[in-house]
């Protein structure tokens, strides 16, 4: 397993395996019924459904009821109600995606002193430490993604040519690792090409933002985009610029892979894999409730998908058969 | 609106009479740091704290807001007559930037003027790079952090946290890039961020920074003697006495690493015996003669032995490296037990990327402190590992900063400007730099550049 980047605290990240269950970690857990709360940044994405789907089965396998799950839409006040109302549910533990930085710091440090066991998915609130405030964070390995797109779009991109880079406005530490990451591998590897930067303060945004960067530079080469639910706004526009854009984006939802499969405008996706990273941010959940020790940082390494190995990362990483827009799109079905 | 006071008490004053610059410049340091100390307070407090009368007070608090460098806008508990108005420092007023140079790893972070922390990042990357690398990369970081945390009065100045002593003591802006590291002679790392940021630039050791973070931000909080040692490549200790950081005559405190240890028949220094390069050397002969069957497996795959990778075997179980780590646990254990029983610290913090994979060293520590110290110095004594990470060397940074920042030698220079920007030797230095640029956009910029 190689992981590119480092933690939010700088940790080395540590590999899932550190946090494999054992016959009789899943017996004392069954024996305790817990109790545990799950708080996402949205329930709208297949990235969310795929995560939730892998936190609520090994947490069932571990006789672990899943008490709440909340959408917070993206929306830090929302998140902040979500987890002061969880207070006074008492679950055991609570796994949380802290969707903004210092906006939601305090609410999930709250829960710590309250003595509910936290563990956080892909991003950590600055202040917040681990063995502290909150067990492990679990999250793909963002830098990695970033090192992915921008390597998979460089060989599209003309000597001397720009690439657009459209990132997300909010203080994030998985979204910032991506576009940093994507910057320093175009910077170091190909200083030729030019970056053109803006950012989306929400996912409506992205559309806008994406014509105002064409408006602006009708000459961009391609664009990166840091996630892709906003990136297939991006692709709507991109789709009705004069010159073909190959596009560069983080997540293997099921548009954004039939839209790689097409052969445009994606040329590249780096992959997380959500399924497994709710077994592995579960499996933390169980050891840290039974008090056994688990690291700051667990992180799981990116695909790389384009679209030749579309099909079989779609089986890899959502386990299930890939859809029939694609099968066809790749010719595997007529 | 932040307003030039020099300006004002030029124009105000009568003749003969001294300048309000030169009499109330040191009060206003004085007031100035009692509101940092003691944030938020009020002016009943201020007056029993500065022993000026309240007419001087009451002025001087007006300057300072004039100044923008105090909000007084929100009212504290009443207990009794009305409601006591809560004097802070405007922390949001100004931002600092901060970074770690690590051997392996650099971090970035924004901070207020409280020297708290608002954002931060880590990236791998080898110190032995050229410093011109270096100075490229932590720039572009440094702009991309700071274009996330606009402040309508901008950048007021730069602490970074480097691995290596920087000699001196004094609070003053650097105007020269101290020798810490070997390749960075000749090097004009701090005029190049000076001329950058056009801001002030302070330096001090990964020891220091960590060891404040840590009094600050981690274990340390609330503590009055703390020993913090960090384990990489080099081993230092940081000395915390009556809650604070205590530097020594030139700034090298805590350099353990050059002591002597023995193992068996071997003696070296505690750097060579215990260090980060042992653990890997070590580790990479587990790996060739298979007595690690954990790192042998990683050889096989193709990976390449790093020193975290020892620490992780050993966190599976693997034996030999078990036993490497323990190696360096119970060396390291042998110098802290000295320190302990000079110092009586209440907490001993371990700190370092190989101590945040796993408890093994911790252990050994422990087990060698126990062993060798006094009873009544290890009777209520903690030794813990650090849980900031490098975070408590951003932390630290910032502590540093805004310190150094608002040090009364300094800050007598500047306050009656109300930005350290406009401060007389500063705004020399910058001008005598080759070509400055403007200082950089303090607003977010529509488009923004690229990292």
């Amino acid at each position: 397993m190689t992981i590119s980047g480092l933690g939010p605290h700088g940790e080395r990240a540590a590999p899932p395996e550190r946090v494999a269950l054992l016959p009789e970690d899943r017996a004392a857990a069954k024996a305790r019924a817990f109790r545990v709360a799950v708080v996402l940044h949205t329930l709208e994405s297949d990235w969310a459904r795929q995560q939730l789907s892998g936190i609520v089965g090994v947490l069932g396998d571990c006789g672990t009821a899943v008490t709440h799950v909340i959408d917070c839409g993206f929306s830090p006040s929302r998140q902040v109600a979500a987890l002061d109302g969880l207070l006074a549910q008492k679950p055991d533990a609570v796994i949380s995606l802290p969707v903004a930085n210092q906006e939601v710091a305090l609410a999930h440090a709250r829960l710590a002193e309250a003595g509910i066991k936290l563990i956080l998915l892909d991003n950590a609130p600055t202040g917040l430490l681990p063995g502290t405030h909150y067990g492990t964070l679990v999250s793909a390995d963002n830098f990695g993604l970033g090192l992915i797109a921008a390597e998979g779009l460089s060989p599209h991109l003309p000597q001397g040519s720009a690439v657009g880079l459209l990132g997300y406005g909010a203080d994030f530490f998985a979204t910032n690792e991506r576009e940093i990451a994507f910057s320093q591998w175009m910077q170091t590897r190909r200083p030729d090409v030019t970056i053109c930067q803006d950012a989306f303060a929400n996912i409506e945004e992205a559309a806008p933002k994406t014509a105002a960067m064409l408006a602006a530079h009708p000459d961009l080469a391609g664009l990166f985009v840091v996630w892709d639910t906003p990136a297939l706004q991006a692709a709507d526009i991109v789709r009705r610029h004069a010159k073909p854009l190959p596009m560069a984006t983080v997540d293997l939802g099921e548009d954004a892979a039939i839209g790689l499969a097409q052969g445009a405008p994606f040329a590249v996706i780096a992959a997380q894999q959500p399924y497994l990273q709710g077994v592995a941010a579960a499996q933390t959940t169980i050891l840290t409730l039974l008090g056994r020790l688990t690291p700051a940082w667990i992180a799981l390494p990116g695909i790389t998908v384009t679209r030749e190995n579309v099909v079989e990362s779609f089986q890899r990483i959502w386990r299930s058969p890939a859809p029939q827009a694609m099968l066809k799109a790749v010719g595997l079905i007529f | 609106m932040a307003q030039d006071l020099t300006e004002i008490s030029g124009l105000a004053r009568g003749k003969g009479r001294p300048r309000v610059a030169e009499t109330a410049a040191p009060s206003l340091v004085d007031l100035l740091n009692l509101i940092r100390a003691d944030d938020p307070t009020t002016r009943h407090e201020l007056e029993r704290k500065s022993e000026l009368g309240r007419a001087v007070v009451s002025d001087r608090l007006a300057m300072l807001a004039d100044l923008g460098l105090i909000d007084e806008s929100e009212l504290g508990t009443a207990t009794g007559g009305r409601a006591p108005r809560l004097v802070r420092l405007a922390a949001k007023q100004g931002r600092m930037l901060v970074a770690t140079l690590d051997q392996s790893a650099l971090g970035v972070g924004v901070a207020d003027l409280s020297g708290q922390l608002l954002t931060e990042h880590h990236e791998a990357f080898e110190l032995t790079a050229p410093p011109q690398a270096l100075a490229e990369r932590l720039t572009t970081l440094l702009r991309w952090s700071l274009d996330r945390q606009a402040s309508p009065a901008g950048l007021w100045g730069i602490s970074l946290s480097v691995p290596g002593t920087v000699p001196g003591s004094a609070g003053d802006f650097l105007t020269r890039t101290p020798p810490v590291l070997p390749a960075w002679e000749g090097f004009p790392l701090v005029e190049r961020l000076t001329r950058s940021f056009a801001a002030p630039v302070w330096m001090r050791s990964s020891v220091d920074t960590m060891t404040m973070g840590e009094l600050h931000g981690g274990a340390g909080q609330g503590i009055g003697s703390m020993l913090f040692v960090k384990v990489g490549r080099r081993i230092g200790a940081g000395i915390v006495s009556d809650g604070r950081l205590f530097r020594g005559a030139q700034g090298a405190t805590g350099l353990i690493g050059a002591l002597p240890v023995h193992l068996g028949d071997r003696t070296g220094t505690l750097d060579a015996m215990a260090g980060s390069d042992m653990i890997l050397r070590e580790g990479r002969l587990a790996a060739d003669s298979g007595r690690s069957a954990f790192l042998a497996d990683h050889l096989r795959r193709g990976g390449e032995i790093t020193a975290i990778d020892v620490a992780q075997a050993a966190q599976m179980g693997d034996a030999a490296c078990v036993e490497i780590l323990t190696t360096s646990g119970r060396l390291i254990g042998q110098v802290v037990a000295t320190l302990t029983n000079t110092l009586n610290p209440e907490v001993i913090v371990l700190s370092g990327a190989i101590m945040q994979t796993n408890d093994i060293i911790l252990a050994a520590v422990r087990e060698a402190v126990y062993g060798a110290s006094h009873p009544l110095v290890t009777r209520d004594l903690r030794i813990i590992r650090s849980q900031m990470g490098s975070s408590a060397g951003l932390v630290g940074a910032a502590r540093a900063g805004a310190e150094l920042l608002f040090a009364p030698g300094f800050l007598k220079d500047w306050v009656m400007q109300g930005s350290p920007l406009k401060h007389q030797g500063f705004a020399a230095f910058l001008a005598g730099l080759d070509v400055a640029p403007p200082a950089p956009a303090i607003t977010p910029p529509p488009s923004r550049g690229a990292l």
